[in-house]
């Protein structure tokens, strides 16, 4: 495994002096002219995470700071089996300690405030700057807080998104067990582009499990801007099968998008009904993480255009955008998206630093669904980029057939853990 | 009973690939796709940065460099020879799978072998 060295980097930028290159850069000490050169990773989920890790896999001496705010990170997938009694938050909860044990990566837990593109650093909510020669961010998304009436911050309090893990998980779980028998719970799905595409029709299911076993008069109804969703035909099929009467989907040609929420009187208000719910669950619609969007890194509608076979950015060189607040053509905003796009974004970078060519890139997309403990689904994709963008592979791919046996998704919900398991592992074990 | 056998897939895959290891011949080497099945596509060869861009996707299920710490088996154990022969079964749907075989009609011959050679290359470091 060859090593690159910050004198081979200065190198290979290809600056007639040194110390030319050394100022322009904003390097002010000599300390730094035997290390490699410098990464800055904005974000510690999936994305984060694994881009940090492999960076150093491919090269220790690249010098690689992860900054997050967490010191713990609670993780999406997984979380819905949370909210439907199946597993404790300590299950989908991980730690930075192998990343900075085992692969040697500097992680802060801080906030990174502001980038400075031109300058080539970023400062941190605790007042320090770090100056990266490549800037890695990996912020995930945020809400658009004002898209729906009634709707807030404060109200998420109330009526909880749980779409970042976390507290917002454990206060939905919460919300569900101290609900009465024969409750309606809504939930609000959000319009596309949105984080984890069936995560909404996951959650139903959980919900329905958990709602079978103990509240068996309980109904749950999804309110949805949307006519068509990802793995509809296996969710539905599912439902009837599982859950027969308890779910209820209503599409966007339904009156299905919401036009505003009551936190006092926990009324839900629909295009054409009104519906009285006792426990409601807000997913709103969603941008790139606030700090690309502060940054100047997305785009008119909230999202972040990157050059797909480098994921650096296309409004800011120097500065590359994976996971969720990417544009990246038909990949979903998935965690294995993440951690595939991680790796292509990590690939790339060493390239860059050793004056090589970049390599063709290879995404992949696994997600699992579980219906039941024993029920899972999943769809699959192998993309590739061609001079229509990043697209799947014809052929391959695609979503469990609808017609399996009990086996075959006792299977998918044996493996959805295994992949759980794996990719948890990949990115920060 | 299909997915009984299923369940113990790493040892079925590990007596499956030792059988098919005796009884045909080795796998074509990677160079050259003369025996591709369709002969108009010419197979572009992969490098081993591009091998490793493709491969390291495999480490998501199947857990750093194929070690894997759940449910999903392990590719750590396997020379390159049983990864592409699995892969390529996968492929044909000649051997069952959950999603495997979704996954291996992402790739071609060539890259299955560049993907084989990378991940059985990792346990010899």
């Amino acid at each position: 495994m060859s090593k690159i060295t910050r004198r081979d980097f200065i190198k290979l930028t290809g600056a007639g002096a040194a110390t030319v290159a050394l100022g322009s850069l904003g390097y002010t000490t000599a300390a730094h002219a035997a290390n490699g050169p410098r990464v800055v990773v904005v974000g510690g989920g999936f994305g984060g995470a694994t881009c940090a890790k492999y960076l150093k896999r491919a090269d220790q001496n690249i010098q690689v700071t992860l900054v997050e705010p967490n010191t713990k990170l609670v993780t999406c997938p997984f979380s819905n089996a949370v909210i439907g009694g199946m597993r404790n938050i300590d299950f989908i909860t991980q730690t930075y300690d192998a990343l900075r044990t085992k692969h040697g990566v500097n992680v802060v837990h801080d906030t990174v405030t502001a980038i400075d593109a031109a300058g080539k650093k970023v400062t941190l909510k605790s007042g320090k700057t770090l100056p990266y020669d490549r800037l890695v961010v990996s912020p995930g998304i945020d809400f658009k807080w004002t898209a729906i009436a009634g709707y807030s911050e404060q109200a998420a309090a109330v009526m909880p998104h749980a779409w970042k893990a976390g507290p917002q998980t454990t206060l939905l779980q919460q919300k569900l067990v101290a609900m009465k028998d024969g409750g309606l719970v809504v939930i609000v799905a959000p319009p596309n582009p949105y984080r984890c595409p069936p995560g909404p029709y996951e959650r139903a299911s959980l919900i329905a499990h958990y709602l079978k076993t103990h509240k068996p008069k309980s109904k749950v109804i999804i309110l949805d801007p949307k006519d068509d969703f990802s793995k509809k035909g296996l969710f539905m099929a599912g439902w009837e099968k599982l859950y027969p009467g308890m779910i209820e989907w209503v599409p966007g040609a339904k009156g299905g998008e919401v036009v505003s929420v009551n936190t006092k009187t926990m009324v839900v208000e629909g295009k054409l009904d009104k519906y009285k719910a006792a426990v409601v669950n807000v997913i709103p619609p969603q941008t790139a993480g606030a700090i690309a969007l502060k940054s100047g890194l997305a785009d008119d509608k909230g999202w972040c255009p990157v050059d797909f076979k480098t994921f650096e950015s296309k409004l800011h060189p120097g500065i590359h955008v994976i996971g969720d607040a990417s544009i990246a053509g038909a990949l979903p905003k998935s965690a294995y998206a993440a951690n595939s796009e991680a790796k292509i974004a990590a690939s790339a970078i060493v390239s860059m630093f050793r004056g090589e060519a970049v390599a063709d890139a290879s995404y992949v997309n696994t997600c699992y669904s579980l219906l039941a403990p024993n029920y899972g689904i999943s769809v699959a994709g192998v993309y590739r980029l061609t001079d229509k963008g990043i697209v799947p592979i014809e052929g391959s791919g695609g979503v469990s057939p609808m017609d399996a046996s009990a086996g075959f998704r006792e299977d998918e919900a044996k493996y959805a853990t295994g992949w759980y398991a794996g990719i948890t592992a990949d990115s920060w074990g | 009973m299909r997915f009984a056998k299923l369940k113990k897939l790493p040892m079925l895959l590990i007596a499956g690939v030792a059988a098919t290891a005796c009884s045909t011949t080795p796998p074509a080497p990677p160079a050259k796709p003369a025996a591709a099945p369709t002969p108009q596509v010419v197979e572009k060869p992969v490098s081993p940065a591009a091998a490793a861009n493709i491969a390291n996707n495999c480490f998501a299920c199947h857990g750093p460099n194929g070690v894997s710490p759940g449910s999903i088996p392990s590719l750590h154990a396997f020379t390159a020879s049983n990864i592409s022969d699995m892969l390529k079964a996968y492929k044909s749907g000649e051997r069952a799978s959950t999603v495997m075989g979704r996954h291996a009609k992402g790739y071609n011959n060539t890259e299955i072998e560049a993907i084989s050679n990378y991940i059985a290359g990792l346990n010899k470091k």
